[in-house]
């Protein structure tokens, strides 16, 4: 696969690039409030921004509400994205996908509505200069070619330079098989066909539904890459993913939708941080663990402790709390701390959370 | 000399060929992925039923005019060309909306009309090279080759109305091939059979009249309907029946919520 420079001269996005947003890949995370599902997220704390909503926003979703006969999609879902990588995370049936499908004005909420750009995705025309999207689904016209796939894209959205096409091509490294017909391909490949059909109209908004599938361990690396070289760019790159891992490591900030309502914002740290009334665990390790776990035992802020060894598992409700005593605890118990960190800080581990 | 667009990609691949219109890459594509092998195989069948008729008339005791009206009442108008369009008009966009790769068309700066309009041209061409040759073919076989420049007229114009009839139908119901079917069985050839109102709009009925009133003097005449235009008048007809199902194809492409091949 191509790699994919940093421009050198990066030619300017349709509005003037804003600084890294929260979301904003490879910025540093932000300190955004994030709240639990069930119940609903209360109004967010005076003084702080929520993190469902960034301050430049290129696609604003008000209140939606989506439904299929007696099937809920997506409940009262309000949010924003801006410039930058934002990842879209939920279990299956989660309502990610219809989200997906709304921004790019493939359908239009029951009720609440979508604005891209300020505009109404589903009725303007010209707000599709700027959408892309890459569907999960199989669905590509398996008697083209992947050059004609993305020669027609590009044709569609009256694309000028004719060189691109083979460009964008390049970049998912599909060039060398570009005349092959697409239904010779495997899913990854479909999947960076699709892909490089949705390059090739250069969006501003550019919507990827679960783009990993399917792709090698090696073409994940290049996409990631990819992906964070278009959000520093300014684009604003929407991705869902079930790999979670992978969004962690694409995007700073992630919007959590379960059931089809809001489950939380901000970047995973914070949303975990949210969770305050579960359990953390915290691993501690020091040559004087004995002594360590028998300071911590006594302590309001800890639930429980396990010692193996020189390592020291450390069980909490409270966990900015907990942090202020460790080094206290530490201290009195004149132990050595050579790591602490958190056990279950992973994207899995709040989504489990979030579940419950 | 190397450079880089937006997208940071590097410039190393050839310019390529010239980019084609938004339209002209609607019909492109109506042409390569409307239309796989499968189809044309769709498309070729009736237009060999055709021949087969024009065959069939050629040995029919009776004057070769009087044998082939019937033939091309029952066969060719009643059945070669419905089916044929029915392949196509359902291929060129109902089927792909089925099957879930419309969004890629719907998912662009195009306005509805363009896209219908490419696609129902697409079709178009598709029948003017398959069918229409075909009942060409079909009336010189029975042995009435001065009806031939009639009944191509005939099969274009019908053809053209009923590619937009299903492109049509293809955008506005799923069943798009059963309610293609129950419209030219039930609604033309059972209603519009006895209903002057239906025939007048019917692509069945006035393409029949097209090659009727065409070709009056070479056998044409004893296909003519009263209550119906014929000759030019039903080709106006046809053209206006075109571009109304074309009008509420887009209309309805408008308010499509396409949807995935998964979904």
């Amino acid at each position: 696969m191509a790699a994919v420079p940093e421009p050198t001269t990066p030619e300017p996005p349709a509005a003037p690039p804003p600084p890294p947003a929260a979301g904003a890949s490879g910025a540093a995370p932000t300190t955004g409030r994030a709240e639990a599902w069930p119940p609903p997220p209360p109004p967010p704390p005076s003084g702080r921004p929520d993190p469902a909503f960034v301050a430049d926003a290129t696609v604003a979703v008000r209140g939606a509400s989506v439904w299929f006969g007696q099937k809920v999609a997506l409940t009262d879902l309000s949010c924003s994205f801006g410039p930058g990588v934002t990842g879209l995370l939920g279990p299956n049936g989660a309502g990610k996908t219809t989200l997906m499908r709304a921004i790019v004005g493939l359908l239009r909420p029951n009720e609440g509505d979508v604005a891209v750009l300020e505009r109404d995705p589903h009725t303007d025309r010209g707000v599709q200069r700027s959408i892309a999207l890459v569907p999960e689904d199989e669905a590509v016209p398996a008697a083209l070619s992947a050059r004609e796939l993305v020669r027609y894209t590009a044709a569609l959205h009256r694309v000028r330079d004719r060189s691109l096409p083979d460009r964008c091509l390049d970049t998912v490294g599909l060039v060398d098989v570009a005349d092959r017909k697409v239904r010779g391909f495997s899913k990854g490949m479909r999947q960076r066909a699709k892909i490089a059909a949705a390059l090739v109209t250069e969006p501003r908004i550019l919507v990827l539904d679960e783009p990993l599938n399917g792709a090698d361990p090696m073409q994940r690396v290049a996409l990631i890459d990819l992906f964070q070289t278009l959000g520093r760019q300014g684009r604003t790159v929407i991705v869902s993913s079930h790999v979670l891992h992978e969004v962690e490591r694409l995007a700073g900030r992630q919007i959590v939708i379960i059931r089809g309502r809001l489950a939380a914002a901000g970047d995973h740290r914070a949303i975990r941080d949210a969770l305050a009334d579960r359990p953390r665990s915290v691993l501690v390790r020091t040559p004087e663990a004995r002594r360590l776990a028998g300071h911590l035992v006594g302590m309001d802020a800890v639930r429980g402790v396990t010692v193996d060894g020189n390592t020291v598992v450390v069980s909490s409700p409270r966990a900015g709390e907990l942090a202020e005593l460790l080094p206290v605890a530490a201290r009195q118990a004149g132990a050595r701390l050579r790591e602490v960190r958190p056990l279950d800080d992973s994207l899995e581990s709040v989504f489990r959370e979030l579940l419950r | 000399m190397s450079r880089s667009t937006a997208l940071g990609v590097p410039v190393t691949a050839p310019a390529g060929r010239r980019l084609s219109t938004p339209f002209t890459a609607l019909v492109g594509y109506t042409l390569r992925a409307c239309l796989p092998i499968r189809r044309w195989f769709g498309v070729l069948l009736p237009c060999a039923g055709a021949l087969l008729f024009g065959w069939l008339s050629a040995s029919d005791s009776r004057s070769a005019e009087a044998a082939f009206g019937d033939v091309a009442e029952i066969g060719l108008f009643g059945l070669v060309l419905p089916l044929t369009c029915l392949v196509i008009g359902d291929a060129v966009l109902g089927a792909d909306i089925r099957a879930g790769t419309f969004p890629l068309t719907w998912l662009s700066p195009v306005g509805f009309g363009t896209i219908v309009a490419g696609r129902w041209l697409g079709g178009w061409i598709v029948a003017l090279v398959s069918l229409v040759p075909a009942l060409v073919l079909a009336t010189v076989v029975a042995g009435v080759p001065e009806g031939a420049g009639a009944m191509a007229i005939a099969g274009a114009a019908g053809s053209a109305a009923y590619i937009g009839l299903f492109v049509m139908i293809g955008a506005a119901v799923r069943r798009a091939a059963v309610w293609s079917l129950a419209v030219v069985f039930l609604g033309e050839r059972l209603l519009g059979g006895v209903l002057s109102g239906i025939a007048q709009i019917s692509p069945m009925w006035e393409s029949q009249q097209v090659y009727a009133g065409l070709a009056d003097d070479h056998g044409g005449g004893l296909l003519l309907r009263t209550g119906t235009p014929n000759g030019w008048s039903a080709v106006v007809r046809l053209a206006i029946v075109a571009v109304v199902t074309l009008a509420v194809a887009s209309w309805r492409v408008r308010h499509l919520k396409p949807t995935g091949g998964d979904e």
